[in-house]
């Protein structure tokens, strides 16, 4: 236990050394400017508007939704700026609609629903079954999405870079003369990046989620980000061992970065569902962070297990690597 | 000419810049050929109703609009509203009429799709006889696929820049550039034989890119050629700049990503979030804003007006060029 301790402040050191707290620690910032200032005022969308060209006047009652325009020429130039928007020309008596194509499906509704606000009927709301709020929902998406990033992309680069330094200056050869079991170093590497994951996780939460919001989550993110760092930290120290240098490192991360994460943003974010992405690990495990994130952690046994499997799997081909790196011959 | 045939063996050597070359390549071939990812349900409104409760006129009303999705309980349709990737709408019979569920924390625009539904439903029959005029105008999703293919031309142009900084920063690493200095070339010669590997390899990679993605006019295929030379030109004179700042190699793979992702980010935020005023220059001081306008303008109309674009690529061109000089003047003299 004493050993892993000092093996572990070296570890924490080590990190200082390579500004791998500095780049964590900035990217926490940029999260948060972006998330509290940046997307949630970004992402307003209102219905379609509507326009009523109506000279004599031969729709009463109207809704307030409507934007009255006064010429044929004023219609144009309304549609022309919204393409989205639908015109209505009632100038004959009866309304003809006017709208630019967009698709066939959504035509159909805007067409029919800029019919439907001639006539202001009984103000109806649609029952809410949900207990988030639209702010709410975009910030917990955001912090997931982010942490998510981090963890696969920012953090995994940063857990390379540190592992290259190492490999390249020797010291994991050193290792190999020093009286400790093997599997503590691994360990005590994997300690330190998972520890510094969980942080981050807990203050970008903290920041962007606020405070009564994360208490109640906090738990259930927290095994997630654990699952996932573990899988990332382990990854990174596989790839460190088995390539040579940081450059062909840097192509793997390409893959990885461009391959990986794209068809997960892709399923995880709108309704284009392939299908063949539950069997992709990372999809799992990005759902699970999401669920817990909102609240409905995921409760079936087998996703556990395979995770827990996956990172023994893991853990096993890191530590025979490690092995074989610390047997050679500098 | 020899020293040329140097370098290019140098970057042949190095695997870092052939993948680099490929990959736009690569990315161009699976837009065009394996299809591309359907799109088409992005825009659509999606519904979820209950087994057996709503009838089948309404179903097949509900389809005009967008898909329906039948679940077996209403548990089962709760989760799925409150799945927080879709903005399904959940839509019961009332009586006569029916009424409609929705989360609460989708955009406003689900909500109020939700809110007059009903009302929609009870006017169907004097919406059939209404008459519609559709005005033509270009595809949204198609553009959206545009924008796929001019980030990865954007991405091709600009490996010129990882060529020049990889290479340099490998010579640098390998103390070549140490013998450069030594070797009878003057500093001059070794600026254009570096930009002209970079440019050349960013234009081909481009170019092939653009090949495997466009059909173009002959006046487009044109203008397109010399965008790319602009900013195949721009993205050669940024790789040197990594290549002089960064001291070895880890450095520079770290300023190689950053500048890729700033040059994509920033026209794609530009262009989806509709940049105006101060933004809009503040995005140009960005090479490859003008670059994506100009790709996404020669894409989208028949007949584009792209001379600003080219003017800022040039004014780019000249900048980064003048600067790069002075700052290695500069570097000479404290030498």
């Amino acid at each position: 236990m004493k050993n892993f301790y000092s093996l572990f402040k070296k570890d924490c050191q080590m990190m200082i050394a390579g500004k791998f707290i500095f780049v964590a620690f900035g990217s926490l910032l940029i999260y948060t400017l972006f998330i509290n200032f940046g997307y949630i005022n970004f992402m307003d969308m209102q219905l379609y508007n509507v326009y009523l060209y109506d000279p004599q006047g031969t729709q009463q009652e109207v809704s307030e939704l409507i934007r009255p325009v006064a010429s044929l020429e004023e219609l144009d130039d309304a549609l022309l700026a919204d393409t989205n928007g639908v015109g209505i020309d009632a100038s004959s008596g009866t309304p003809n609609i006017i709208l630019y194509f967009g698709s066939e499906k959504v035509d159909n509704h805007r067409a029919d629903y800029a019919l439907s606000l001639l006539r202001s009927g009984d103000e109806y709301a649609a029952q809410i079954v949900g207990t988030n709020t639209t702010e709410q929902k975009q910030r917990k998406e955001m912090s997931c999405e982010l942490l998510f990033i981090e963890i696969v992309a920012v953090g995994f680069l940063g857990i390379a870079s540190v592992l290259f330094k190492e490999k390249q200056m020797g010291v994991i050869r050193v290792h190999a003369v020093l009286p400790l079991k093997r599997s503590l170093f691994v360990l005590s590497k994997l300690a330190v990046f998972l520890l510094s994951d969980l942080v981050f996780a807990v203050l970008l939460t903290l920041f962007n989620v606020g405070f009564s919001g994360t208490i109640r989550i906090l738990p259930a993110v927290l095994v997630q980000t654990a699952i996932l760092s573990l899988i990332m930290a382990l990854t990174g120290f596989g790839c460190t061992m088995l390539l040579n240098d940081f450059k062909q490192f840097s192509l793997a991360y390409l893959v990885i970065a461009l391959f990986v994460a794209t068809p997960i943003f892709l399923s995880a974010n709108t309704s284009i569902k392939m299908a063949w992405i539950g069997w992709h690990p990372f999809y799992q495990v990005y759902m699970g962070l999401k669920n817990a994130y909102f609240g409905t952690p995921v409760t079936s046994p087998v996703y556990y297990i395979c995770t827990a499997c996956g990172i023994a799997a893991l853990f096993v081909v890191v530590q025979t690597a490690f092995r074989k790196e610390m047997g050679k011959e500098g | 000419m020899r020293g040329l045939i140097y370098q290019l063996k140098s970057v042949w050597k190095d695997k870092f810049c052939i993948m680099s070359f490929l990959l736009p390549i690569i990315v161009a071939v699976v837009l065009r050929f394996v299809g591309t990812i359907d799109l088409s349900s992005l825009g659509e409104l999606h519904f979820g109703a209950l087994e057996n409760n709503l009838s089948a006129e309404t179903i097949s009303w509900l389809e005009r609009y967008g898909s329906v999705t039948i679940y077996k309980t209403l548990e089962e349709l709760t989760a799925s509203i409150n799945e927080p990737s879709t903005d399904l709408i959940g839509v019961e019979t009332d009586g006569n009429g029916i009424k409609t569920m929705v989360a609460g924390d989708e955009l406003d625009i689900y909500r109020q799709v939700a809110d007059t539904l009903p009302a929609l439903y009870a006017e169907r029959e004097n919406a059939e006889q209404i008459n519609v005029s559709i005005l033509e105008r270009h595809d949204v999703l198609a553009g959206m696929q545009n924008i796929f293919i001019a980030m990865t031309l954007i991405v091709a142009m600009f490996m010129g820049c990882t060529f020049n900084a990889m290479n340099m920063i490998s010579e640098k690493e390998n103390c070549v550039d140490l013998v450069n200095q030594i070797l009878p070339m003057t500093y001059s010669q070794y600026v254009i034989q570096k930009i002209f590997i970079g440019f050349v390899f960013g234009c081909l990679s481009a170019v092939m890119t653009a090949c495997i993605c466009f059909q173009l006019s002959l006046q487009s295929t044109f203008l397109m050629l010399l965008l790319i030379i602009l900013s195949a030109f721009v993205a050669a004179l940024i790789g040197l700049f990594i290549g002089k700042f960064s001291e070895n190699l880890m450095v520079g793979v770290v300023y190689v990503k950053v500048v890729m992702i700033v040059f994509m980010a920033v026209p794609l935020l530009s262009y989806l979030l509709g940049a105006n005023g101060l933004v809009l220059i503040l995005c140009y001081f960005v090479p490859s804003n003008a670059t994506f306008e100009g790709v996404m303008n020669l894409a989208n109309s028949t007949d584009p007006i792209i001379a600003k674009d080219m003017l800022i690529l040039m004014a780019h061109c000249i900048v980064w060029f003048l600067l790069y000089l002075l700052i290695s003047k500069r570097r000479k003299k404290n030498v």
